[in-house]
């Protein structure tokens, strides 16, 4: 059973910080005062820790994940998710960047996806760093590790809609198929 | 007859022929920032009315993120193409191709799809949500549908229709789509 307890939501919350010091930021982010952040000023705002733009694809992720009625960006209430959602993911990414590159190494991703419950082959393990690693540096870096556990969770969502037994295999005809990619792309 | 396809800015159907003399005079009007390159957004621009960059990437040889005046070519003609086959499956001239039209499509195409499974590609890529499918939200549906079937027959090794897959199979071959 490779799925059972996938991570969810942060193990480790953040407590919300103080809405004076959110608004600061928010104004900061919001560069062209429009009241909301898009994923230009998120992905300007944001820092991977190795000097590259942020992966445009993790920004989208996480904007869509808090935009609530599919306006293209994030107001302050939704902002207020976004911030202690990245503030999550880079506790994590700390704990497991044990000797503080800046990136997560395979052995170190093996780490942090067993911590959230994935049993994953140590084959697998070199797929997703060939998926994940943008910069072609055999480790992930902390916007391509969010990615990879975004997606990572969604497909392991769409394999137990499907998985009815819960033994860990699927049966699916060729338009069960392409249902279960159009939920997922 | 001209069908209604209202929908861009630059009417693909005015650029000439390429090789046919102003063809280079249009790649220029395309790319805005004079790279020499058309990125995906700036062709998605001219054609105002839709997301292509599958189609830019499928030109883009070397992976530099945008196409070439020689790679433009063949965008060009390739989104002709897709027009001429447009026109033919709508055959009410609305611009937009119903779930009876997709129907014939498809199924000339080659594909065996069930009744429900139409409603479920033109709610996945009718963007404007009006239960019809316009020009590039075609275009999206055909090429999604075509490398989702490639990547089944890929896994489809006894060929019965069927995929039996374990958790990690699964991932592997769905990393592949997104």
């Amino acid at each position: 059973m490779a799925y059972n307890s996938p991570y969810r939501g942060a193990p480790f919350g953040s407590a919300p910080p103080d809405q004076a010091f959110l608004w600061s930021i928010f104004q900061r982010v919001d560069k062209d005062r429009s009241g909301s952040i898009s994923d230009t000023e998120l992905q300007q705002a944001l820092s991977n820790g190795t000097w590259t733009p942020f992966n445009p694809v993790t920004v989208r992720s996480i904007i869509s994940m808090f935009d609530r009625d599919n306006k293209g960006g994030v107001n302050f209430n939704e902002f207020a998710g976004v911030w202690k959602y990245i503030t999550d993911w880079q506790n994590i990414f700390r704990t497991y960047d044990r000797d503080n590159s800046g990136f997560i190494d395979r052995n170190e991703l093996k780490q942090a996806l067993t911590g959230f419950g994935y049993r994953l082959s140590d084959q697998f393990y070199g797929t997703l760093i060939d998926k994940f690693d943008r910069q072609r540096k055999g480790q992930v870096a902390f916007d391509d590790f969010i990615q990879c556990c975004i997606v990572l969770q969604r497909l392991t969502d769409v394999f137990r809609r499907y998985d009815t037994d819960q033994d860990g295999w699927i049966q699916v005809s060729y338009e069960q198929y392409l249902s279960m990619v159009f939920s997922v792309v | 007859k001209n069908p209604p396809l209202k929908t861009r800015a630059v009417p693909v159907n005015r650029w000439a022929e390429p090789g046919s003399g102003c063809g280079y005079g249009n790649c220029e009007q395309v790319d805005k920032d004079n790279s020499g390159s058309i990125s995906a957004s700036e062709l998605q621009q001219a054609l105002s009315n839709g997301n292509l960059c599958v189609s830019v990437s499928m030109f883009d040889k070397d992976k530099k993120g945008g196409v070439n005046f020689s790679e433009f070519a063949g965008v060009w003609k390739y989104i002709n193409d897709w027009q001429n086959i447009f026109r033919t499956y709508d055959r009410d001239n609305s611009g937009r191709i119903d779930r009876n039209e997709l129907k014939q499509a498809l199924t000339v195409f080659g594909y065996r799809l069930s009744e429900q499974f139409y409603s479920t590609l033109i709610h996945k890529f009718d963007r404007q949500q009006t239960g019809q499918m316009a020009f590039d939200d075609f275009i999206q549906c055909c090429i999604a549908l075509q490398r989702l079937t490639e990547l089944f027959r890929r896994y489809d090794t006894d060929q019965d229709g069927w995929l039996h897959l374990s958790y990690e199979q699964y991932l592997s071959m769905l990393l592949n789509v997104v």
